[in-house]
């Protein structure tokens, strides 16, 4: 099935009234661009609805107001202007969050390497979460310590390591903590440093 | 709604290009191709799809490296050339926003590539710019659609070191002339660019050319150029 992107949506659309003018005018209709620029005059955010959120990258915390259309696909994402810290500011970075939600680049379906493969398959997400959850389990059952050589507990994995995230917003950052903790994982490490 | 003015302060930018991307962003323009120059500089230029772009100039002044940011884009003018020029030529893609001043391309209209070079040529600035495949031209709206609604250019909006200004003109000018005061103790050959003539007042404090070829415009070629564009306006006015 092909599915409509806006963009897709957009570039579809404005072709065809661009086209249903320019041939109600008698104009040749040569064909235009996918990113036909026009002067728009209208506020292309009017009603959408905002939401607040915390840029994703660094650990300055600038806040993000993401704007969805009625169907709830993102369709601006700047700076908010009544966050404390960023007062609207955003660094290109930042700026640039909208194409972390619009982005043709961006994988929309699961993929999977089994081991020894070369080959990338699609899979769904149950099976790749059950996967996921299988492996966890066997990895801990298996390298869980209770008590250490001097017999105090500790109740910890080494079996497991975590790298990352870059990309999480802090309260993400605060849940994946809490869950890495809670598994009993030490080596908790962001790729950042490495 | 009064005429309205950008005030960029170059010493305070950075050149982290929050404002280049914010533009990109907002007026969903996509991005270009480009390769390696040996300058932080990217893209190399304006464009079509790049209405504003922080340039990049490494220069050894006096045995010391220098590096100047010059956040570059539409000037606004009170008096465009380009709309002038393009009227003369019978180019009808070019209007001048009476209430806030944004001068504006319809990038609909087609012009020919004769026609854009002379348009082109006309501008001070160097900043009108063309698709050939669209045949159409495009620069900065002066965020139009947003300044109308009392929300900030896209480019003002994100910039977070105060380099980019947006507000009524009298205001902008009172604080470059402020500013201004407050730089020049320290740098002595700091100036406001061709304020009298548009709506972008960039304060440098070195000779402009150092920053770009084209920050600042002599103006008796400005005014030159007004006299030289308005008969001929007039006449294609009188034969059309």
């Amino acid at each position: 099935m092909k599915v409509i992107t806006r963009r897709n949506f957009l570039k579809t659309s404005g072709v065809a009234a661009a086209g249903l003018a320019l041939s109600q005018l008698g104009f040749d209709m040569s064909p235009i661009q996918a990113y036909a620029a026009e002067l728009r005059t209208e506020l292309r955010i009017k009603g959408a609805k905002e939401t607040p959120t915390v840029c994703c990258y660094c650990s300055v915390g600038c806040g993000i107001l993401v704007s969805t259309d009625s169907k709830g696909k993102v369709i601006n994402a700047e700076g908010d202007p009544d966050h404390p810290i960023s007062e609207g500011c955003l660094c290109p970075k930042g700026g640039s969050s909208y194409q972390i939600a619009v982005n043709e680049n961006r994988l929309s379906k699961v993929r999977y390497r089994a081991p020894n493969s070369d080959k990338w398959k699609e899979v769904s997400w149950e099976w790749a979460l059950n996967r996921i959850a299988a492996n966890i389990k066997k990895s801990r059952d298996k390298s869980f310590t209770e008590k250490n050589a001097d017999g105090k507990v500790v109740n910890r994995t080494n079996g497991i390591a975590s790298v990352g995230s870059a990309a999480m917003d802090n309260e993400e950052c605060w849940l994946y903590q809490k869950f890495l903790r809670s598994l009993g994982l030490v080596y908790i490490e962001h790729q950042a440093r490495i | 709604m009064a005429d309205k003015s950008f005030f960029i302060d170059t010493t305070k930018c950075t050149a982290c290009r929050g404002c280049q991307i914010a533009c990109k962003q907002w007026n969903m323009n996509p991005g270009t191709k480009t390769v390696q120059r040996g300058s932080h500089q990217n893209p190399e230029d304006l464009s079509y799809f790049t209405y504003k772009l922080v340039r990049f100039s490494e220069l050894e002044v006096d045995g010391k490296p220098r590096w100047y940011f010059f956040p570059d884009q539409c000037r606004h003018c009170v008096q465009p050339p380009c709309k002038m020029m393009a009227e003369s030529i019978g180019v009808k893609a070019i209007t001048r926003d009476e209430a806030t001043g944004a001068v504006l391309y319809d990038p609909k209209v087609k012009v020919k590539a004769d026609e854009f070079k002379q348009i082109r040529e006309s501008c001070p600035w160097d900043i009108p710019r063309w698709d050939q495949k669209t045949q159409g031209m495009a620069k900065c709206t002066m965020c139009f659609d947003r300044i109308k609604e009392g929300l900030l250019p896209a480019c003002v909006k994100t910039c977070p070191t105060g380099t980019m200004n947006f507000g009524d003109r009298d205001k902008m000018l009172e604080m470059a002339q402020q500013r201004l005061k407050d730089v020049k103790a320290m740098y002595p050959k700091a100036q406001l660019l061709n304020y009298d003539f548009h709506r972008a007042i960039f304060l440098v404090v070195d000779e402009p050319a150092r920053y770009h070829k084209f920050a600042s415009a002599d103006t008796t070629i400005i005014a030159a150029l007004g006299k030289f564009i308005n008969p001929v306006q007039n006449i294609s006015q009188l034969a059309g």
